[in-house]
C-alpha cells in the first residue's frame, strides 16, 4: 500500500510547481473532454439518421418476394437430360401475404418486438384535374402504424386517428399535395395498374422531411385499401416490426425464417449504405478521440520524464536514506494519477460543456434544429477510464526509470 | 565475536571513467560495537569511496562487507535500501537535503519510512534531535532558507533519527565552527558511549581526530 510518506512526498512534489502539474492535467483534460464531445456528436449524427431512416422503414420486413425461378420446371423433374423449353413465361403468381393472421400471432409470441403493423401498399397513379403523379398508397392500421413508425407526430394538418373512421379519406404527403395542387378536402383520384379507380377526400397532409416519402405518399384505411384491390380481410402486402434493439435483428430473423413461408429482411440488408454509414462515423470518431488522448498521454509522459530529470538528486538522496525502488516509482506513479484523475473530472464536465455548447448551434435540416448530441452517460465512464488508463501508462514509464536511478553515481557528482 | 559490528574483506575498487583507475587497493578492518572511528588522509586517497561502499550506497566493488554479522555483498538494491534505512545513518561530504521540505521534515522523513514509531512520536524526537544541534528555531523554516553549516547540522540531526547502529559522516564537521564541531564531536561521543553506537567519521580536522578511539589513515587506496 501507498504509505503516508510517500504520499506526502508526492503532494510536495504536485504542490511545488503547480504550473507544471497544471499543465500536465489540461493535456488530460483536453484529450478527455474532446472524447466526450467527439462521441456524444457522433452518436447524436448516428440517431439522428436512424430516426429519420426509421421514420419510413421498419426494423424488420416480411413481404412476398414473387415465387422462386420456375422458367424451367421440366428441368426440375428430369435434371439429368437436355430439355429446352423456348419462350418460358412465369404464370400469375399470388402476391401478397394470404394468411396474416397466423403471422401476427406467431409475431406476438416473440420477444424483442416492441411492436408490429399490416401495410397494404399499392402502387398507383395520383390524379388531380390534369396532374398525374406515380406514388404508392399505402393503407394502414391507423394505431399500430404510430405505434411502429410514429407516423401521427408528422402531420402538418388533419387528426391521424380520424383515418380509423373516414373510409374514403386519404392523408397525402406534402410534396405530393404541392404538385397535384391539392388542399384539405379537396378530392384526389387513384388509378391502380389494374385499372380500378376511385375518389378520396384529402383529410390531412403530413411531412416526414424524407423527400422521396413526402412526394409519393399516401396512406388510407388498411380496409379501405382491402376493398380498392378486392381482396378479403387477411390479405396484406407488408408486415413490418419494431424491435428493442434495431442493431440486433439477426436473432429474428433466423427465429421467424424457417416457420414464415415469405421473405423476412432486416433493415440492415435493404439498407447497406445506412449501416456502413453509421459504422464508418463510429470508426472515426473513435480514431480521433483515442488519437486526442494518446497525444495527451505522451504530453503526461513528457512532464513526468522532466519531472524526474529535475528531481533525479532528490531521488538518489531518498533511496540513500533507505527509500526502495517500489517507493520511488509509487511516489511518482500516484502523482500521475493524481492528475489523470483531476484531469478527467475537468475534462468530463468541460467536454460536458462544450457539448451542451455544440448543441446549441443552429443546423435547420431535415427537420432539425440544432446541432445533433447525446450525452450517453457510458461515453463519460469510458473517457474517464481510458484517461486514467493513459495517465497509468504515462507515469509508469518514467516512475519505473526513477525507481532504477543508482545513488551513487548522481551523488558522488 | 559478535562485539564486531562491520568488516570489510580486501576491497577493491575501480573507476572506468576516464580511464581505468584503482581507487580502492584491498582494504581490510573491523570495526567494534560502540566504536568512535576516525578515518583520515590526504585528499583524493579514496575516503569517500569508502565510504560508499560501507554504506552499502556503492554495490559495485570486489572483496566482502558484513555489517551486523550480515554479508552485505551482492543482496539486491531494495534489500540494501531497507537495511540502510534502519541501521546506517549517513552525513554526506556535501549535505544532501530534500530542498522542497522544511528542516523538521527533513530530519523525520527516514523515520517516517521505518515506521518504527507513529507520527507524532517521530516528530517530538526529529525535534529533540534539532534541539541537541541548536536549531530548535530553524525546524520550520526550508532547508534552502539555512545556512551550510546550519542545513549540515540538519543532515547530523536526519542521521541519528533511526537510532542506528552505525552512524557514518563524510566530514561531518568540514563546514562548522569550533563551537559546533565541539557540540556534534560530544554527541557522537555520548552516543558511541552511552547507546553503543559505531561512528566512523572521515575527517581533515587533526583535535577531532586525535580524540576519537581510534584513527585510520589512508594513503592511495590503501590503510597506513
Ligand atoms: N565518479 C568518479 N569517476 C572517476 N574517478 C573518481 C570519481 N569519484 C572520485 N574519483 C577519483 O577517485 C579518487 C578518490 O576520490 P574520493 O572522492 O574518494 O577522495 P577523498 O579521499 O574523499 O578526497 P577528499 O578528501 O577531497 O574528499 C580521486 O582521485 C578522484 O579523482
Ligand atoms: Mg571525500
Amino acid at each position: 500500500m501507498f504509505s503516508s510518506i510517500n504520499n506526502r512526498i508526492s503532494q510536495i512534489h504536485l504542490t511545488s510547481n503547480v504550473k507544471q502539474t497544471i499543465v500536465a492535467m489540461l493535456g488530460v483534460t483536453f484529450g478527455i473532454s474532446m472524447y466526450i464531445f467527439m462521441t456524444g456528436f457522433m452518436t447524436g449524427v448516428n440517431d439522428i439518421q436512424a430516426d429519420l431512416a426509421f421514420s419510413a422503414l421498419a426494423h424488420v420486413r416480411i413481404y412476398n418476394d414473387g415465387p422462386a425461378d420456375n422458367s424451367n420446371i421440366a428441368k426440375k423433374v428430369f435434371p439429368n437430360d437436355l430439355i429446352n423449353v423456348r419462350n418460358a413465361k412465369v404464370i400469375k403468381y399470388t402476391d401478397g401475404i394470404k394468411n396474416s393472421t397466423s403471422i401476427l400471432n406467431t409475431l406476438s409470441k416473440q420477444k424483442d418486438i416492441t411492436g408490429f403493423t399490416s401495410q397494404v401498399n399499392i402502387n398507383v397513379f395520383f390524379k388531380n384535374a390534369g396532374n398525374k403523379l406515380n406514388g404508392l398508397v399505402s393503407g394502414i392500421d391507423v394505431v399500430s402504424e404510430d405505434k411502429v413508425f410514429g407516423s401521427a407526430k408528422h402531420m402538418l394538418q388533419g387528426n391521424w386517428n380520424e383515418l380509423k373512421y373516414k373510409s374514403d379519406g386519404i392523408f397525402v404527403g406534402v410534396e405530393l399535395a404541392r404538385i397535384l395542387g391539392l388542399k384539405m378536402n379537396d378530392n384526389v383520384n387513384i388509378l391502380t395498374s389494374e385499372g380500378i379507380s376511385r375518389n378520396y377526400k384529402v383529410i390531412g397532409i403530413f411531412r416526414t422531411d424524407v423527400y422521396n416519402v413526402d412526394k409519393t405518399k399516401a396512406y388510407i384505411a388498411i380496409n379501405a385499401a382491402r376493398q380498392l384491390l378486392g381482396v378479403n380481410q387477411d390479405y396484406v402486402t407488408d408486415i413490418q416490426i419494431d424491435m428493442v434493439d434495431y442493431n440486433n435483428t439477426q436473432p429474428l430473423i433466423d427465429n421467424i425464417k424457417a416457420i414464415i413461408p415469405y421473405k423476412v429482411e432486416s433493415w440492415q440488408m435493404g439498407n447497406q449504405q445506412l449501416v456502413a454509414g453509421s459504422s464508418l462515423r463510429d470508426t472515426i470518431a473513435k480514431a480521433v478521440s483515442l488519437t486526442i488522448l494518446l497525444v495527451a498521454g505522451f504530453g503526461i509522459y513528457n512532464i513526468m520524464n522532466m519531472t524526474i530529470n529535475q528531481k533525479i538528486r532528490e531521488i538518489a538522496i531518498l533511496k540513500a536514506m533507505g527509500f526502495s525502488g517500489g517507493d520511488v516509482t509509487k511516489i511518482f506513479l500516484t502523482q500521475a494519477i493524481i492528475i489523470g484523475i483531476l484531469g478527467g473530472i475537468v475534462g468530463i464536465i468541460l467536454g460536458n460543456i462544450i457539448s451542451h455548447l455544440v448543441n446549441r448551434v443552429k443546423f435547420e435540416v431535415a427537420g432539425m434544429h440544432h446541432l445533433p448530441m447525446t450525452y450517453y452517460p457510458h461515453n463519460y465512464v469510458f473517457a474517464f477510464m481510458f484517461g486514467l488508463i493513459t495517465t497509468f501508462v504515462a507515469g509508469y514509464l518514467p516512475a519505473h526509470k526513477a525507481s532504477k536511478i543508482d545513488p551513487v553515481s548522481i551523488l558522488r557528482g | 565475536m559478535n562485539d564486531i559490528i562491520l568488516k570489510v574483506d580486501n576491497i577493491v575498487k575501480h573507476f572506468y571513467e576516464p580511464e581505468k583507475f584503482q581507487v580502492l587497493k584491498g582494504i581490510s578492518f573491523e570495526v567494534k560495537e560502540g566504536e568512535f572511528l576516525a578515518l583520515v588522509g590526504k585528499s583524493g586517497c579514496g575516503k569517500s569511496t569508502l565510504m560508499y561502499v560501507l554504506s552499502t550506497m556503492d554495490t559495485d566493488y570486489e572483496g566482502t562487507l558484513t555489517i551486523k554479522d550480515t554479508v552485505l555483498t551482492n543482496q539486491s538494491q531494495n534489500q540494501l535500501a531497507a537495511f540502510r534505512n534502519e541501521n546506517i545513518g549517513f552525513v554526506f561530504q556535501f549535505h544532501y537535503l530534500l530542498p522542497e521540505f522544511s528542516a523538521l521534515e527533513n530530519v523525520m522523513i527516514p523515520a517516517l519510512k521505518l515506521k518504527k514509531y507513529a507520527k507524532a512520536e517521530i516528530e517530538e524526537r526529529a525535534y529533540k534531535n534539532l534541539e541537541m544541534l541548536g536549531l530548535k528555531d530553524q525546524a520550520l523554516k526550508k532547508v534552502t532558507k539555512l545556512s551550510g553549516g546550519q542545513q549540515q547540522r540538519v543532515a547530523i540531526a536526519r542521521a541519528l533519527i533511526n537510532d542506528p547502529a552505525i552512524i557514518m559522516g563524510d566530514e561531518p564537521t568540514g563546514n562548522l565552527d569550533t563551537v559546533n564541531t565541539q557540540i556534534v564531536f560530544d554527541i557522537f561521543r555520548e552516543l558511541a558511549k552511552e547507546r553503543k553506537q559505531t561512528i566512523i567519521a572521515v575527517t581533515h580536522d587533526d583535535d577531532f581526530a586525535n580524540n576519537c578511539d581510534r584513527i585510520i589513515e589512508m594513503k592511495d587506496g590503501q590503510i597506513v
